[in-house]
């Protein structure tokens, strides 16, 4: 494990990158990442051993390295991150600064996915979908305030 | 005096054409580099997901997939890409003979088509053609956002699926560079099988990593991600190229008009002068016959 620690980031910080397929959101260096991979919640931190995780609906925290900086919170819908040498790399088709998120329109989103019927076992697995994905865009939604 | 009139007439709408070529083509390269940016911005996106592809290649997993059964095909789904506008060159023109092309061989072969066009040119140009399509784009302009493009992908990912489409080719004008654009017809679906590359593998084999929830499960969900970001980068490609081909096409209407201003002004001077010459003379000629 020692061997694979790159000295030049090492001991620094990690480099956290959310990139979409239209830009690069966010690039900076921070002190722990945590992220809402498929089956829940996953933090990294420094020297975490590489792995390639499949994202979930939910929230990427990114704290920054700074003491007293700002943390930085995204709302990400599916996707894939990559760890390794302290860096990390989400690639989401989609992310949302969470303090951008309109709560009120998120919540009108939900209800809408609420009172949709869904017929048959693939529309109902996409409404079941929806619906998570739009309730936890409240959730993050409401954190932020 | 008429034929000196005619020609400065001339000559000024002839300037008045260059003075909109030449915004024209500032507008273009406004544009192209607006457009430039974004397609650059999007390289990212690309390189990381072909990068998790290739280590989950070389890790030996399991890459049967439906997005990357060569099927036999029945049915198959064509996309063309052009402009909305033309005064491009021949932009829209290629793109539309790449087309007909690969059009005229499906029907050949008797197999199904879905076409789908976007940019109002290539509908009416296909549309002349008498081939009839089966959906229409007119909302891309030279900045296609992923938002716009994802329900289209989502529909030939759900086609292909259901077995309504075999294969999925996009004709369109890829962006090699500024100075080498050129009109291509790229199969998308089904997709090319993910390889792990030779060179980066030892890299890759000492990195070891782990996969969450597994290699199988990332997979299915990396394909139609890829695909999808494939089908943008066509969308991105074409934007681009068509603020060249745009520029390309005004910077040289624009120094025609500049020639054709010269070439005029020359004609004009002269039959002034020779105008003057004709009134001088007969003058002289007056007032010699007024001597006698």
């Amino acid at each position: 494990m020692s061997e694979q620690k790159q000295t030049s980031r090492g001991g620094r910080g990690i480099q956290c990158v959310v990139v979409t397929p239209e830009t690069t959101v966010f690039d900076t260096t921070a002190s722990f990442v945590s992220l809402p991979l498929d089956d829940g919640q996953r933090g990294v931190g420094l020297g975490h051993a590489p792995f390639i995780g499949r994202l979930g609906v939910g929230e990427v925290r990114v704290a920054a390295r700074q003491s007293g900086g700002q943390t930085s919170r995204f709302f990400v819908e599916g996707g894939f991150v990559e760890v390794a040498h302290d860096t990390v790399t989400v690639i989401t088709q989609r992310a949302v600064a969470a303090d951008s998120i309109d709560a009120q329109e998120a919540r009108r989103e939900l209800e809408r996915v609420q009172s949709a019927k869904a017929v048959g076992p693939q529309a109902i697995e996409e409404r079941l979908k929806a619906s998570e994905a739009a309730r936890s865009m409240v959730r993050v939604a409401g954190r932020s305030r | 005096m008429a034929q000196a009139r005619a020609l400065d007439r001339r000559r000024k709408s002839v300037r008045n054409i260059r003075k909109i070529t030449r915004t024209m083509e500032l507008i273009a390269t406004a544009r192209f580099k607006k457009a430039m940016d974004r397609s650059v911005a999007a390289r990212d996106y690309t390189k990381h997901l072909a990068k998790i592809l290739e280590n989950i290649a070389s890790v030996g997993a399991d890459v049967a997939h439906p997005l990357l059964e060569i099927r036999p095909t029945t049915r198959t789904a064509v996309l063309v890409l052009t402009g909305n506008r033309g005064l491009c060159g021949g932009y829209n023109g290629n793109v539309v003979r790449q087309s007909l092309a690969l059009l005229g061989q499906w029907r050949s072969e008797q197999v199904a088509t879905h076409v789908s066009v976007s940019g109002k040119r290539g509908i009416s140009a296909l549309k002349f053609r008498d081939i009839s399509i089966d959906e229409s784009y007119t909302i891309f302009e030279d900045k296609p956002e992923f938002a716009q493009v994802a329900p289209i992908g989502q529909a030939y990912l759900a086609a292909y699926a259901a077995g309504e489409i075999d294969r999925l080719d996009v004709a369109y004008t890829r962006f090699d560079g500024i100075a080498r654009q050129e009109a291509v017809t790229e199969m998308l679906l089904p997709l090319a099988p993910p390889q792990a590359a030779g060179e980066t593998a030892a890299k890759l084999a000492s990195d070891e990593y782990d996969f969450y929830p597994s290699a199988g499960s990332i997979l299915q969900e990396l394909l139609p991600a890829s695909f999808m970001a494939r089908l943008f980068k066509c969308f991105l490609d074409a934007a681009v190229s068509e603020q060249v081909a745009r520029m390309v096409a005004m910077k040289a209407a624009t120094e025609n008009a500049g020639g054709l201003i010269k070439s005029l002004s020359r004609q004009y001077n002269r039959a002034r002068q020779s105008q003057i010459t004709g009134e001088i003379m007969e003058i002289l000629g007056g007032v010699e016959a007024l001597k006698q």
